[in-house]
This record gives C-alpha cells, sequence and structure tokens, in this order.
C-alpha cells in the first residue's frame, strides 16, 4: 500500500517537474537573453551621455526650471549638495536609476520584467502580463511601470521591450548636476530597450522623459555593456555616508562623526532647540 | 605632512575613474587645488557607499591631524583589483586629493595617485 502511493507521488512529481521545465524552455525561446551583469556603457553619468555635463547638456527645461537648474549648479560649485536627494541616500528613482552608476541586472519573465540596480539597492518591476493602468496608484520613486513585448523582425522571438513609466515620487532629479522635474511629479517615461543588432553584448535604453518642467519630450539614449561573469555587490548607502544636508547646507562628517564645513565660512547648523553648554 | 601643489584640473581623473563616481556631487573638494599627503593609515573602510581612507597627517608643528578621505565605491575598487585588505592600520602611505573647500581635513581620493610612502604600488597593475 505505502510502496503504491510512493510511486504515484513519485510520478507525480516528475510529470511538475516536466510541465514546469517545458515552461521555462518555452519562455526562454521566446525572450531576448539579457542576463548578466549590465555596467554604464557611454562613460561619465551626466543624463545626456552624448554631451559634455553640466551647462552644455542643454535640457529643453522651461524657463522656470531652467533658473532652478542654475540654481542647483551654482549651489554645486560652492561645495553644496542640497538639490540632489542622492547625497542623503535617498532612491535615483525613474528615470535616474538607468544611469547604472553601479551595474545593473534585469531578470526578464512572462509577467513581468524586473531591474535591480546595485546602487541605492534599487528594484524596478514592468508589469507585461497586459495589465491596463490601475485606477489608483501610491506614487513611488521608482514608479509604475508597464512594459510589451515586442518582435521587430518577425522571427517569432521578442528582441525589444517598450515601457511606459507613470505614478512618479519626488523629489527626483535627472541626474547629479540637479537638472530638476516638476514637482507635480506628473512625469512620464518611455523606454525602448533591445540588444545592439550586431553586438549582443550591447544594451540600448533610449529614453523619453514627458515633465511639465520641459518645454518638450527629451530623449537620451543609454547603453550598457555585458559582463557575464561579474561579481555583485551589496550596497547600503546609510552604511557610512557622511554626506549631510541640513536645511539647505551640505555638510561633510569626519571619522569620529563630528561635522565639518564643506565651503570657506560656512555657518553651522541651527542649534535652537540645544541648550548651550557655558 | 601636507603639501599644497600647483593649481591642477583633477577634473578629468575624478568623472572619469572608475564607474561610480559621482551619485553625489564631488564639488566639495576642491578639484583645482589638490594637496599631497603623507600619513599613517588609522583605518580603512571598505563601505557603501564610497570607500574610506582615515589618515593621519604629522603637521609640520608635530601636530596629529586626522583625515577623512573619501574614494570610490567597494565595487568599483574591486574593478580596480582593490579588495578590503589592500590597505591596513599602520600602512605608511602619500596621496594626492582634493580637500574640501573649507579647508578642513576631508577630501577626496582615486586609485591613480596613491602610493605606499616608499614608492611601492598599493596594487600592481594586471
Amino acid at each position: 500500500m505505502l510502496d503504491r502511493r510512493a510511486i504515484q507521488i513519485a510520478a507525480l512529481l516528475a510529470m511538475l517537474a516536466l510541465a514546469a521545465s517545458g515552461a521555462r524552455a518555452h519562455d526562454e525561446a521566446k525572450y531576448p537573453d539579457w542576463k548578466g551583469q549590465w555596467t554604464r556603457g557611454n562613460g561619465p553619468a551626466q543624463w545626456d551621455p552624448s554631451k559634455p555635463g553640466g551647462p552644455r547638456q542643454q535640457p529643453p527645461l522651461t524657463p522656470e526650471y531652467q533658473a532652478i537648474w542654475e540654481a542647483n549648479m551654482a549651489s554645486q560649485a560652492s561645495g553644496g549638495e542640497s538639490y540632489n536627494p542622492q547625497a542623503v541616500c535617498l532612491p535615483s528613482g525613474m528615470p535616474r536609476l538607468m544611469i547604472a552608476y553601479e551595474p545593473i541586472e534585469i531578470i526578464v519573465t512572462a509577467e513581468a520584467t524586473y531591474v535591480r540596480s546595485d546602487h541605492l539597492s534599487e528594484f524596478r518591476r514592468i508589469y507585461t502580463d497586459g495589465r491596463e493602468w490601475p485606477k489608483n496608484v501610491e506614487p513611488t520613486y521608482t514608479g509604475y511601470s508597464i512594459g510589451r513585448w515586442i518582435d521587430s523582425d518577425g522571427d517569432g522571438r521578442y528582441d525589444m521591450l517598450e515601457v511606459e513609466t507613470r505614478h512618479l515620487k519626488g523629489p527626483r532629479t535627472f541626474d547629479a548636476s540637479g537638472i530638476p522635474f516638476h514637482v507635480d511629479n506628473a512625469a512620464v517615461i518611455k523606454e525602448r530597450i533591445a540588444l545592439d543588432k550586431a553586438d549582443p553584448d550591447l544594451l540600448r535604453d533610449e529614453i523619453t522623459a514627458i515633465d511639465h518642467a520641459l518645454t518638450r519630450p527629451w530623449t537620451v539614449t543609454r547603453t550598457y555593456r555585458r559582463d557575464r561573469a561579474g561579481e555583485w555587490f551589496e550596497h547600503v548607502c546609510t552604511e557610512d555616508n557622511h554626506h549631510v544636508v541640513i536645511g539647505k547646507e551640505s555638510y561633510f562628517l569626519d571619522a569620529a562623526g563630528y561635522l565639518m564645513p564643506t565651503r570657506k565660512d560656512q555657518p553651522p547648523p541651527d542649534l535652537r532647540y540645544f541648550q548651550s553648554r557655558k | 605632512m601636507r603639501r599644497q601643489l600647483g593649481a591642477l584640473l583633477l577634473g578629468g581623473a575624478l568623472v572619469g575613474s572608475g564607474g561610480a563616481l559621482a551619485h553625489h556631487s564631488f564639488a566639495m573638494f576642491d578639484q583645482e587645488h589638490p594637496v599631497e599627503l603623507e600619513g599613517t593609515v588609522q583605518e580603512f573602510k571598505f563601505t557603501a557607499p564610497h570607500a574610506f581612507i582615515i589618515l593621519v597627517v604629522k603637521q609640520e608643528d608635530g601636530r596629529l591631524e586626522t583625515w577623512s578621505l573619501e574614494g570610490v565605491s567597494p565595487s568599483a575598487l574591486v574593478r580596480e583589483g582593490w579588495s578590503r585588505t589592500t590597505l591596513k592600520p599602520g600602512d605608511e602611505l602619500k596621496l594626492r586629493v582634493t580637500p574640501l573647500r573649507s579647508g578642513a581635513p576631508g577630501g577626496a581620493w582615486v586609485t591613480q595617485h596613491i602610493h605606499f610612502r616608499d614608492g611601492k604600488a598599493v596594487v600592481l597593475a594586471p
């Protein structure tokens, strides 16, 4: 009796394993191979990699937001970085996450594609299960992303992922120079992600930002280089971050945890709620 | 020992070295006026978001000053051949840093401008 039941269970497990492996084989044949570690492929980390960083980025900002950006750059020039959320370990969010300050991993499944970034341990979820936009979404730094797989050359295998991201939360900037998004956080980010046709270890992400701080949609193309054997790291930004922002002032912590000024003649923080020791 | 170097443009070195730089601005460090430091490693912190060298530097008047020196991320260091044991307390270093604009004893370093005090490379080129 016991033997017969054991045989039945073993047969059932074997059938389940066969079904699962069949499904995996089917999926792997249909979706592109984006496995491995992807590192930033086109140099420094300004938002538009085709132009030098700073003023020569020439983002199509409205006059109001151009003035905000210029103030951010002026602050930066004197050592400040209160405008930069990442200085205090806030997430990059979208689309800045795709700068890939540290390597990124792209995990493709039928229902969703996930982008995991070593930097700040960020994680994107791009739904590809055919869902519609939900009515109510709590905004997040990475936003809510819906993707659609494209078989652009008709060979029966998907080769491009088109993604739209909405419902973003702030504060976010495009890059470390402080190119701003509108404070309404109504940005829509569209992406077209695909491997280079001639080089399977080169990935491209054409990213278009549509935002009320911009006078027109702003499209840049970022690239990533594949390392199939790359080592993954844990990146916990608050582990030992020495950058401190209090109000609009930036300070730097010494090894013992004392605040140091970052610019000449910088005032100390306002200590009104502390009793001075005389 | 601290030695002021002539005005140099190190911006390219900082931005270009290691893929992990620049999630925050390095503008608080004066890249046009680097200084050369000689000192003893008190601690090498192989931590996120950026590695740190805590360096004790003897001043001309004999006083000891402790510098907090920020490098690239551990993962970027590993890609350049470093590990958490590359530097140890007591190691004698000679390095070029870009100091805080305020004059406080903090700064930033890159692997290209750091050697042991006897001139040996910290990490041999692969």
